[in-house]
């Protein structure tokens, strides 16, 4: 946390502000906000076209503050755009877009309720296309635990071994230690509708889960847990995937909707990583628009500056701003 | 319920020399209870022996619509806000939300046009002169601090957050109470209201309050004030309500009008209650930050959410910056609230135009500070680094303070250590043997033994009015559809409430027979009450790598203050002439503890168990996020997933399991001691 939000025309903002403050001109404020885009541009290094200031969310996990990062270091160093990075939760940022409060989120995992309601009904985010990244969710072991039980690399060779995963928690069942409730799952149907005898107990949010599970591969203990890809935690520990069912045309993976867990049966699909624009930022023809849309990322460059905030504590300014130096022709692409 | 009604509860409280309980004698009511009670629930084991799993709550008693009609009110909401012809209510809200925007980013604007010396500077000097030196060297100390950690900005933030949030809870609450507190029946009236306000959990009105207000500073003000006004609104009634009635009888028979009345006699006198409710409400407002954060509130909340995710010993640190903005705000109001005392300020005319002065010099100083910081180019927020001309210096001690935090963490995560083989088997032998079996009781009897039994011992405790709210919350319970989640919340809450006071009644006596072991506990209690739990909840995860106990864990921490606090205040009010009569006739200290202190202090304790229950009831959304499931994960999921309408649902069975506890456990405070307040 250095300073990361507004950093040159706050001045001039807070100078207004203070004037009107003490002129207790307390209605105009809201037209002195409205002027900071224009006074910025001459703070800003060699700008093209007046960029302004841009918002962009990031959400909660390690990967998001990645590509955020490395977006406002393109944006503030190749188009001289004043960058605000807000940290608002995942569904209230709909909103925050509709309102035009945030211009951009960079990685949504495809709210379909929410699509529906602000991209289709409303139209006022308008979906900005894939990442690049590809989110993969499955079922997880430590390495050690494939290692010594070869057969776990399918389902059906945890049927029998459930055993193996017993906890005080579970009882005489094994664990399955389930997902942050806000992520898309369907564990309890699936180990229903698999037969198997593991019991679903919830861990709560990623970093409680993160905990319970880094605390087992401590311990060198066995255990199954929701996870996902691409995940910097993924380098720090080695992990073994257990393949679910071939995937079946009409199979579901959010088992919000409910119903018969037969229906669940099947592996996760691949959850392309959408960016978003809230319509208003879209249709203000400011470069940073044309520059975010084309923006595109791997899983690997993602989890590569993910790893140096998350894993090794580097500024996540600095990390991005390196990958940015590092990745000039993957850049340049995203400025033509 | 009565959070905080007869007594402020959550947190640091100096001036908050809180009223001691009344103690009525003790009753003959309670003896041969716990046998009957213990009848009860041997019946309960036998029916579960018979018939266990038979009857779970039958779909046909379920109302499966609520959820549905839940949502539907949302997407309402959401098409009238935005819609072309807006009602008049909307525009108001508009108007309400762009004043609130303003007053917040203005008041963090102004602190950083003044650079961060002369924030520093106006506010250590400010404190210095209305609330004398030591309550401005822990200001400077809390500054200082902020700036060190490589926080200030996001402590500016979040501290003109709060001045703005308290300060809009105040105008509202203040008036409030002070109808409260003249009028019995507008008391009675929102008292409900100010109950479900601090029991349900922010997570659940979130999504609606942004749907009104969009995001930013004023949702964010909005949510703070939702849980920070009861207090505001409770404490200011009962100190309208504590004015002497003789003296208001006086005032009136002088002839003076009702409004003079007020505002020359029940203010006046009810000064320090008043300054005690601005107080409570900047503690009430500081525990919402984390959760502010989530919907653009900014500051210290979102360093201590994105710190979770990759860095967690970022996130304990700005948990630190919220605690000490806590304790420098509450002995700062609090010093300022004494100094300013008329009553104990008699100045002649001379003096007050000498303090005239003073307070224009210290206006005047810093005018000139910062104005000569920003002559001299001082950055707006605190720098990471220092340039001279030949080195560039590092200026905060950050990384030092992470590198630490992370070791302790390191130690704590690390499984052969030694603190880990105690933590372990207690977390195991909590699931085992109390978590467990009492939730697969409450889940697996059938229905109606569940309720019935439970009304029954309500019966047995309290009476027949809180039987009958007992009675009702169950059957409200199930019939919304979340009878199994409930029982499990039940479970646990019943289990962590336990821990709870039993740690709360030996710590407060404890600390009523010390007032060295008092005073040493203090920061300790303030921490745990500001200090977010979720902060502090993940380094409980890795010492004991069981679901539900983290989430017991947290409720215990955050609810055993508040009892220790009112065990220890009541003990000590108990009668010094009952004391002395016991030492006379011979009595050992231990006796005169056992026999006497503590049974005339049941009515405090028993307080302090009521309050408890509030408290930990509040913490079953952290719960949910940590992984003790039930209703708090609902209400988790409610949000992050967009399922309102269950979200709502499961907060509101968390108010019915919150009523009906309260009622069985303070029914009786308020038919003896509560009802002459």
């Amino acid at each position: 946390m250095r300073g990361t939000f507004m950093r040159g025309p706050r001045r001039v903002h807070g100078v207004a502000a203070l004037a009107l403050a003490l002129a207790l001109g307390v209605g105009a404020c809201g037209e002195e906000k409205e002027e900071t885009p224009a006074a910025s541009s001459d703070s800003g290094a060699a700008a093209e076209k007046d960029c302004g200031k841009v918002t962009l969310n990031e959400q909660a996990w390690a990967g998001s503050t990645a590509n955020t990062y490395i977006a406002k270091a393109v944006l503030e160093d190749k188009l001289g755009c004043e960058v605000e990075v807000t940290k608002i939760a995942e569904i209230p940022v709909f909103q925050a877009m509709a309102d035009g409060k945030v211009d951009a989120v960079l990685e949504d995992w495809q709210h379909t309720d929410e699509y529906a309601k602000y991209i289709e009904e409303a139209g006022t985010v308008v979906d900005g296309g894939p990442l690049g990244v590809e989110g993969h969710i499955g079922w997880f072991v430590p390495k050690y635990v494939m290692d010594e039980n070869p057969e776990f690399a399918t389902w059906e060779g945890l049927k029998g071994k459930e055993d193996l995963f017993k906890t005080a928690e579970s009882g005489d069942q094994g664990m399955f230690l389930g997902g942050d409730p806000g992520y898309v799952q369907k564990d309890k149907e699936l180990i229903k509708a698999l037969g198997l005898n593991l019991k679903h107990v919830t861990a709560g949010a990623e970093p409680a889960q993160v905990a319970r599970w880094t605390q087992a591969i401590k311990q060198k203990k066995p255990v199954l847990f929701y996870w996902y890809t691409p995940q910097f935690y993924n380098q720090q520990y080695e992990l073994a995937e257990v393949k679910l069912p071939e995937r079946t045309p009409d199979c579901k993976d959010d088992a919000k909707s409910g119903g018969d867990p037969e229906q669940y049966k099947c592996a996760y699909d691949v959850t392309v990583i959408e960016k978003l624009f809230s319509k208003k930022f879209a249709e203000s023809g400011s470069p940073a628009y044309d520059v975010l849309k084309k923006m595109e990322l791997t899983n690997e460059d993602q989890d590569a500056v993910a790893k140096a905030i998350a894993g090794d504590k580097e500024d996540p300014e600095e990390a991005g701003a390196a990958w940015v130096t590092e990745n000039a022709d993957k850049v340049e692409a995203w400025l033509n | 319920m009565a959070v905080a009604s007869t007594e402020p509860t959550a947190s640091a409280s100096t001036s908050g020399q809180p009223a001691a309980p009344a103690i009525p004698a003790p009753s003959s009511r309670w003896r041969g209870r716990p046998a009957r009670v213990g009848g009860v629930v041997a019946l309960m084991a036998l029916a579960f022996a018979l018939l266990r799993g038979d009857a779970p709550w039958p779909d046909s008693l379920t109302w499966n619509a609520l959820p549905g009609r839940l949502d539907s009110l949302q997407g309402w909401l959401l098409e009238q806000r935005t819609a072309e012809d807006r009602s008049f209510i909307f525009v108001l809200l508009d108007g309400f939300r762009a004043f609130a925007d303003w007053l917040v980013t203005t008041s963090t604007d102004a602190m950083l046009w003044m650079t961060w010396v002369g924030t520093l500077a106006a506010a250590v000097l400010l404190v210095w002169r209305f609330g004398g030196w030591r309550a401005a060297l822990i200001v400077l100390a809390a500054m200082v601090s902020f700036a060190l950690m490589g926080l200030w900005e996001a402590s500016v933030q979040t501290l003109a957050l709060m001045l703005a949030a308290v300060t809009l809870c105040l105008a509202i609450g203040m008036p409030i109470g002070v109808l409260a507190g003249r009028s019995r029946r507008v008391h009675r009236a929102i008292t409900p209201a100010l109950d479900a306000m601090q029991i349900v959990p922010a997570f659940a009105y979130l999504m609606p309050v942004v749907i009104l207000f969009s995001v930013g500073p004023a949702a964010a003000v909005i949510c703070t004030m939702i849980y920070a006004v009861p207090p505001a609104v409770r404490i200011t009634a009962l100190g309208i309500r504590g004015v002497q009635p003789d003296t208001v009888e006086a005032s009136k028979a002088y002839g003076a009008t009702s409004l003079q009345t007020l505002f020359k006699v029940q203010l006046p006198l009810a000064r320090r209650q008043l300054l005690l409710s601005v107080n409570q409400t900047i503690m009430f407002g500081l525990s919402l930050v984390v959760i502010a954060g989530l919907i653009g509130g900014r500051g210290l909340g979102d360093v201590v959410t994105s710190g979770l995710y990759s860095n967690a010993a970022l996130a304990l640190l700005a948990g630190a910056a919220i605690v000490i903005m806590a304790i420098a705000l509450d002995r700062a109001t609090a010093a300022i609230a004494d100094r300013t005392d008329p009553t104990r300020r008699h100045l002649t005319n001379e003096g007050r135009k000498r303090a005239k002065l003073v307070t224009l010099a210290t206006l005047v100083a810093i005018v000139a500070i910062v104005l000569l910081a920003r002559a001299l180019g001082a950055a707006e927020s605190y720098p990471d680094e220092f340039e001279t001309a030949t080195t560039v210096f590092t200026a905060t001690i950050q990384d030092t303070l992470l590198d630490g935090i992370q070791s302790v963490l390191d130690y704590i995560q690390d499984p052969t250590s030694l603190i880990f083989g105690i933590t372990e088997p207690i977390g195991n032998f909590l699931v085992k043997y109390a978590l467990e079996p009492l939730r697969v009781l409450l889940v697996e009897l059938p229905w109606f033994i569940t309720v019935s039994a439970l009304a029954a011992i309500a019966l047995l405790i309290s009476g027949r009015r809180p039987a009958i709210t007992v009675l009702a919350m169950l059957l409200a319970i199930g019939t919304m559809g979340v009878w199994e989640p409930a029982m499990d919340t039940a479970s646990q809450v019943l289990v962590a409430t336990a821990l709870a006071v039993a740690i709360g009644i030996a710590v407060g006596v404890w600390a009523a027979e010390s007032p060295r072991v008092e005073k040493l506990l203090r920061p300790l209690l303030d921490t745990l009450q500001t200090l977010p739990q979720l902060v502090y909840i993940i380094p409980f995860i890795y010492l004991m790598p069981v679901s539900r106990v983290p989430g017991v864990v947290a409720s215990v921490l955050y609810a055993a203050p508040v009892v220790i606090r009112l065990v220890t205040s009541g003990v000590r009010g108990v009668s010094p002439a009952a004391v002395e009569a016991a030492s006379a006739f011979g009595a050992t200290r231990g006796q005169v503890l056992t026999k006497v202190k503590i049974p005339l202090a049941r009515e405090a304790i028993m307080l302090g168990v009521n309050q408890g229950i509030i408290m930990v009831l509040a913490v079953v959304v952290i719960g949910g996020l940590v992984g003790s499931g039930a209703l708090g994960d609902e209400v988790a999921r409610g949000l992050q997933r967009n399922e309102f309408g269950a979200g709502v649902v499961a907060s509101l069975a968390i108010l019915a399991l919150g009523i009906a506890l309260d009622r069985v456990t303070q029914s009786r405070t308020r038919s003896t001691g509560g009802q002459q307040r």
